[in-house]
């Protein structure tokens, strides 16, 4: 496994492009302004120790405030308990306050929020907003194109706060907080050349995805390969699978799919 | 009578020749088609824009004004940086009508005033390229660079300042440093 991870590495840190679009992190870029885009994020995980499937639907639409600016909001529904149920929505909001930019190349810094609440029962120490905890996300990100190769890390800090519904977060207080940390790797595959807009473009994508709680000092890491499709300049295809390379921090799902598509409409306020 | 025929054939002249007719300019900071579409629809959506060419290898896009519209370099600008990127590069079809330019002089045209940084007397007939190297237009070790063409202040801030007060600008008003 090791030998496959340094392969892909290697094979990333050798392109001609790279993209920074990453479906499973948000690169310290931002949409464009007055721009609005629409995403259907399905995550298909598999309960550990089981046959069985949770089907989380997280349907999203994002705003560019201005240059700086962009905001997400997202609901949460998922299949966790008898059916496809609604457990609550985020609000998230990227500054970028850093741009240090060459034809080709570029270097930008932002810091994010992400708060979200969850109406659904705990059911592990790990952390995870998107769709399983109410709480508070605060982050910075730093975004790199390096010899037309994109890499992306960033940091946080996450809180977990009890969901509503009387769902407590019962792995006692200190537990609530960790650390968060990514670092994603981009690759354009195709065109090989551009001639117009509407040539799909086929990215390829790793990212190493990682939560340390801070009382617990226990951690997951997640290795993330992806493969993107852009349609149109406009709409995004997101196909990715997650699986942990290390799971101390214990989570009821640690491996699984994802499949988010993605519209956006510029110039649309 | 002569005089009226003379008045309506100059201002005939003047409207039948647009002042500026394309812009040529080059983004920094994209590699992806989405992103180079970004900056496309937005520089479209700008109502003096006729039409836009891109080419997303290079992060260019050649702009098309229309005819007698009015409009002004940071337009363009600010609609790049709205997308998310920056200008690199910056350069501007013009059609002059006998216009001598001097080094460091203030010059009105096409409705906005021009600075020349390398102007040796020559007088402008017809179409010409200019190049607009204010901040923001250029990469900041060109704009450094450039620096060593003038002395003058407004060079740096891009608004009229003291070193322009003899040629009667007001104060803080729009001066676009360019090279031809």
């Amino acid at each position: 496994m090791r030998y496959i991870i340094f392969g892909l590495l290697m094979q990333l840190c050798m392109v001609a492009k790279s993209q920074e679009l990453f479906v499973y992190t948000e690169p310290a870029s931002n949409m464009a302004a007055k721009s609005i885009g629409f995403r259907l994020n399905n995550t298909f995980m598999k309960v550990d120790g089981t046959q069985k499937y949770n089907y989380h639907f997280l349907p999203e639409i994002m705003f560019g405030i201005s240059k700086h600016i962009m905001v997400h909001t997202e609901a949460f529904f998922s299949t966790r308990n008898n059916g496809l149920k609604a457990e609550g929505g985020l609000l998230y909001m990227k500054y970028r306050f850093y741009s240090e930019d060459a034809v080709h190349s570029h270097f930008r810094m932002a810091v994010f929020a992400r708060g979200a609440l969850n109406n659904s029962d705990i059911h592990q120490p790990a952390i995870n907003l998107n769709g399983h905890n109410s709480g508070l996300e605060t982050g910075f990100t730093a975004t790199k194109l390096i010899n037309k190769v994109a890499l992306s890390a960033g940091v946080s800090h996450l809180y977990a706060a009890d969901n509503s519904n009387g769902n407590k977060f019962y792995y006692g207080k200190k537990d609530r907080n960790a650390m968060g940390y990514h670092v994603s790797f981009g690759k354009l595959l195709l065109p090989k050349e551009y001639t117009s807009y509407n040539q799909t473009n086929v990215n390829g994508m790793l990212e190493v995805l990682g939560q340390t709680n801070l009382q617990s000092g226990k951690s997951y890491v997640d290795l993330a390969p992806s493969v993107q499709f852009i349609i149109l300049s406009r709409m995004r295809l997101d196909i990715g699978y997650s699986f942990p390379v290390l799971k101390d921090l214990e989570r009821t799902t640690s491996s699984g799919v994802m499949v988010r598509f993605e519209y956006n409409i510029f110039n649309a306020f | 009578m002569k005089k009226l025929f003379l008045i309506m054939s100059i201002l005939f002249a003047s409207f039948a020749q647009a002042q500026v007719t394309k812009v040529n300019l080059q983004a920094s900071g994209l590699t992806c088609s989405m992103c180079s579409n970004a900056i496309n629809k937005s520089l479209k959506s700008l109502d003096f824009v006729e039409k836009v060419m891109s080419n997303i290898s290079t992060s260019t896009f050649e702009i098309t004004l229309k005819p007698g519209a009015s409009f002004t370099f940071d337009d363009l600008k600010k609609k790049v940086e709205d997308a998310g990127f920056f200008v690199a590069n910056m350069n501007a079809d013009v059609n002059f009508s006998n216009i001598k330019v001097e080094k460091d002089q203030h010059i009105n045209y096409a409705g906005m005033t021009f600075h020349f940084l390398n102007g040796k007397g020559q007088v402008l007939n017809g179409a010409k390229t200019i190049q607009v190297i204010d901040k923001g237009y250029v990469t900041s070790k060109a704009f450094k660079k450039n620096q060593s063409l003038t002395s003058m202040e407004c060079y740096k801030t891009g608004v009229a300042g003291k070193c322009c007060a003899k040629e009667g600008l007001s104060s803080e008003s729009r001066i676009y440093h360019v090279t031809i």
